[in-house]
């Protein structure tokens, strides 16, 4: 939740008067707990679950688009996703390591060169 | 030597400097604990040696590991695909790479159950021993400097000190076991394993189970859910949640009389999970039976100690809906 309200003021300041508005028990009624309300954490995330369900696949899915994600596949791959995995994408969208062997060419053209440039074998940077 | 030396301006003496002073840190942190330990002691509850030779080798193109070890995954779970197929799944284009719980998420969608395996060497290799291929993350670079990896484990050679990898373009490729143990460490040992409906898990925590189980099927609607949440529940009888989770499945097929016994059994044996009485109660309400229905939200609520909101509400409504048929509630 924090990290959401970082990312997204206006969701966070939505998101509050909403559940100003809601009181916190509702009229009695019988509800059977749901597999999916057990497996999140605790009562008050599964009050939320519909209402922040809804805002956190737009956020994801804006992230997705933004990494290149094709419109044509994004609402399938929100879709796969589960409640607790959206928020844990949403959270960590930039700092998620993604297996793909992306080597920064800029880091590994500087290394090289001034290994040749000790060596002696390069003098690009004649007043070192 | 001493000549190349001596050439060395001041500043490039630095230079030189700078990285060996990079590299003595890089080491110092480099120890592989687990690694020492299979070698000491070598575990004798798995073979000493395995490969999984059925597991099909897919080369990745350009930089997608990600497609190409999921399909190697899935295939050695017998799920015909291809890397090609899985792009659209799990390829981020912008990152070059594939996120972790996409991968879970796309496994899922063939019906496979996706674990995250225990982070450690001894629990990878339990699951090669088992039969199973394991779909690794590895940092091939540094932490400062990260090479992202996705490769899957398919043997390994604890004489030899090795591990047996599908990786990139190479494979059975061996490496040394310490090697791999530090760059699965700076992937944190992630590592997935998948499983089809019915099959047991091997050395897993049934939380981790539950878990996976409650996430496949909130989002994948043709997944064979009955043989999944019925072998948690025999696998762990002890862990209520996994009964749950059954008798929740049979509710939502419309199948009232094995959902009612399954909450039962947990009311008999685990009382003091709650969720069951309330389940239980409304099922009881639902079924017309509402004294039934009263006593155990009343039943639960005391072993809460008082407080449980959807006990309270459960046994509100309960009282409500006999007072108003007449059936009579044990006010």
């Amino acid at each position: 939740m924090n990290r959401l309200v970082s990312r997204k003021p206006l969701t966070a300041v939505v998101l509050m008067m909403i559940f100003a508005t809601v009181s916190f028990h509702t009229p009695a009624y019988a509800a059977m707990l749901t597999t999916q309300q057990l497996a999140a954490d605790n009562q008050l995330q599964t009050e939320r679950t519909a209402l922040q369900q809804r805002l956190l696949r737009a956020d994801v899915r804006t992230g997705l688009l933004s990494l290149g994600v094709s419109p044509e596949s994004v609402e399938n791959r929100i879709n796969n996703l589960s409640h607790g995995e959206l928020a844990h994408i949403n959270a960590k969208l930039d700092a998620l390591p993604a297996g793909g062997d992306g080597l920064g060419t800029v880091a590994l053209v500087l290394l090289i060169l001034i290994l040749l440039e000790i060596t002696g074998i390069t003098d690009i940077f004649p007043r070192l | 030597m001493l000549q190349f030396f001596r050439h060395l301006s001041a500043t490039k003496g630095l230079l030189l400097g700078a990285p060996v002073f990079a590299l003595l840190l890089v080491v110092g942190c480099s120890a592989t604990p687990q690694t020492r330990q299979l070698a000491a002691h070598a575990p004798t509850d798995i073979a000493p040696a395995k490969t999984l030779d059925s597991t099909p080798f897919i080369p990745q193109k350009a930089y997608q590991c990600g497609p190409a070890a999921l399909a190697m995954a899935l295939r050695d779970s017998a799920v015909a695909t291809s890397a090609d197929a899985l792009v659209p799944l799990v390829y981020v284009p912008d990152r070059q790479g594939s996120f972790q719980v996409e991968l879970l998420a796309a496994a899922r969608q063939f019906n496979r159950l996706p674990l995250v395996i225990e982070p450690n060497l001894p629990s990878l290799l339990g699951w090669i021993d088992a039969g199973k291929a394991v779909l690794v993350l590895q940092n091939l670079g540094l932490d400062w400097y990260p090479k992202w990896h996705y490769a899957v484990a398919i043997g390994y050679d604890l004489a030899a000190g090795k591990i047996i990898l599908h990786s990139g373009e190479i494979a059975n490729y061996r490496v040394p076991m310490a090697l791999f143990e530090r760059t699965w460490r700076r992937g944190d040992f992630w590592g997935m394993a998948l499983l089809k409906p019915g099959e047991l898990p091997l050395q897993q925590n049934p939380q981790t189970y539950f878990l996976a189980a409650a996430a496949m099927e909130e989002t994948s609607p043709h997944a064979d859910m009955l043989a999944i949440w019925r072998t948690g529940a025999e696998a762990w009888p002890e862990f209520p949640p996994l009964t749950m989770g059954l008798a929740n499945y049979h509710y939502s097929q419309g199948n009232r009389d094995a959902a009612r016994r399954g909450y039962q059994t947990i009311v008999e044996h685990h009382p003091e999970y709650l969720p069951a009485h309330n389940n239980l109660a409304t099922l009881l309400m639902e079924m017309g039976q509402y004294d039934e229905a009263i006593s155990v939200a009343r039943k639960g609520l005391a072993l809460a100690g008082g407080s449980n909101a959807a006990l309270e509400d459960t046994l509100d409504a309960a009282l409500a809906a006999s007072a108003n048929t007449g059936a009579g509630g044990s006010h």
